[in-house]
């Protein structure tokens, strides 16, 4: 256990120390100032009322983990593993006396604090930035139950980014394929909706199954299991692969 | 005396079929073991497998009595390590590249990382990023994280490497020191003859994959005029 949690706060560490990070905190930031503007205008200037306090934490949330966080999850999943790898820092994570099971669970946790994070960053901001747009009190519970689920949806995306890097050699090519992955789970979800409750981009937006009136419980929990069972041969078939490479 | 390191076996076989086939060595505890060998002779394969970068075909390597490949983090506990090249993360200074390797031991002090900066002479660059250092001066970081926590092994393959004189003098004497003082025992590879020469106290000959001889040096340089020459006569070189 103390391996493990040396390996995730040297992994915390090293995310921490990366510019990409003050970037994507910048970017965050500017996303909800955006958001938060464009909704002021139209609902002050344009005569017409898009959304109200709540749904705008809802609103920055849809944009931000269809673009924004992919996008970032993406750069720190690829290089944590393809670039650690390419640039043969590696070495020195896989010469410490850590398993290599608790040197991947480390990193894939770290991974989960670094999505973690930065919803909790968004949904911080958009709180804030609701009070100046909309009227009255944003309901703060349900919102806050609806990031808590755009969570897993996300971390599936990581571990999927983890499995083609560990796939693949190099991070350029790593990054593309993921990428590419990402668009094609979105885009056979829309040609061919019969399989889409399988794909886990799908999953994507199942935060809104909270925000209503009736909370289908069994949805949730369908979505829920669909998503544990990526998680489960994701996590199987990173570790594989990271376990078997040599460096 | 017991055994630090036990090489059994050990073969690795790469595509273009060199590799190392059936290397065994047996390294006591205390000794300075040099490992002599030309380039492409299997050493850094070896060294890798031995610290678990690299899996064998067949063979093991315990360390400590622990098995390498079945009992990892028992192995490597108190191993201190460069393999190849030393790569620190160039986003970080050198401090936060030690605070890594602290972290993954018990009871390692911000001062134990001043003292092993001071003994490999870099402490002045202590808070610089890594980006901008020289090869010798990663040498020296490579060096300063592998003894950060006091290991009873260290493996060290090309430790001096694109060091100036004056540092490989000032690395030497600190094994030299390590060994005398703390009873370190040390595995390292070089192609600096005259300095495995002057460091090791035993000497063996990994050759197109194979082990060759192992001896002392203090017997080797009772037969043999330089360590060059038993060497060059171990692998069939004539002038």
């Amino acid at each position: 256990m103390n391996k493990l949690k040396a390996v995730y706060l040297n992994e915390v560490y090293k995310i921490s120390k990366k510019k990409k990070i003050t970037v994507a905190a910048v970017l965050s930031v500017v996303a909800v100032a955006v958001a938060a503007v464009a909704v002021y205008l139209v609902n002050n200037f344009s005569g017409i009322r898009v959304t109200g306090s709540s749904e705008l934490s809802i609103l920055v949330l849809q944009v931000m983990s269809y673009t924004l966080i992919p996008l970032f999850v993406t750069f720190v999943a690829v290089d944590m593993f393809g670039g650690e790898f390419s640039d043969v820092t590696m070495k020195i994570t896989l010469t410490a006396p850590a398993t290599r099971l608790k040197i991947y669970l480390g990193k894939i946790l770290a991974i989960a604090s670094f999505i973690a994070a930065n919803l909790l960053a968004i949904m911080v901001l958009s709180l804030i930035a609701s009070f100046f747009v909309g009227i009255g009190m944003p309901n703060v519970v349900r919102i806050f139950f609806a990031y808590v689920l755009a969570f897993f949806p996300l971390l599936i995306y990581a571990m999927t980014v983890v499995l083609i890097s560990n796939l693949i050699r190099g991070t350029t090519g790593a990054f593309m394929v993921s990428i590419l992955v990402f668009l094609l789970f979105i885009g056979a979800g829309i040609l061919f909706p019969q399989i889409k409750s399988f794909l886990f981009t799908a999953s994507f937006d199942w935060y809104r199954l909270v925000l209503g009136s009736f909370i289908n419980v069994g949805k949730l929990l369908r979505v829920f299991m669909i998503l544990a069972g990526y998680a489960v041969m994701l996590f199987g078939c990173g570790f594989y692969l990271f376990e078997k490479r040599d460096l | 005396m017991d055994n630090a390191i036990v090489i059994n076996g050990l073969t690795k076989k790469y595509k273009n079929s060199r590799g190392i086939e059936d290397v065994s060595l047996t390294i006591e505890r205390g000794d300075i073991f040099g490992f002599l060998g030309p380039n492409g002779a299997g050493k850094t394969t070896a060294m890798k497998i031995m610290v678990g970068l690299m899996k064998p075909d067949r063979g093991n390597v315990l360390i400590n009595g622990f098995s390498i490949l079945t009992d990892y983090e028992k192995a490597m506990q108190s191993v201190g390590c460069i393999i190849e090249s030393v790569n620190p993360l160039t986003y970080m200074t050198a401090y936060e590249n030690m605070k890594l390797v602290a972290r993954m031991h018990d009871h390692v002090p911000d001062a134990r990382i001043d003292e092993c900066l001071e003994q490999t002479g870099i402490l002045k660059f202590k808070n610089e990023r890594t980006k901008n250092f020289s090869l010798g001066m990663k040498q020296r970081l490579g060096i300063a994280m592998a003894i950060l926590p006091n290991p009873k092994i260290l493996i060290l393959d090309e430790p001096l490497n694109g060091m100036d004189v004056e540092g490989m003098v000032e690395m030497r004497l600190l094994f030299l020191r390590m060994a005398k003082e703390g009873g370190t025992t040390f595995f390292i590879s070089s192609h600096l003859i005259h300095d495995i020469e002057l460091t090791c106290n035993k000497v063996g000959i990994l050759y197109q994959g194979k082990r060759l001889g192992v001896e002392t040096t203090e017997s080797i340089l009772q037969n043999y005029a330089s360590l060059e020459n038993y060497y060059l006569s171990e692998v069939g070189f004539n002038e």
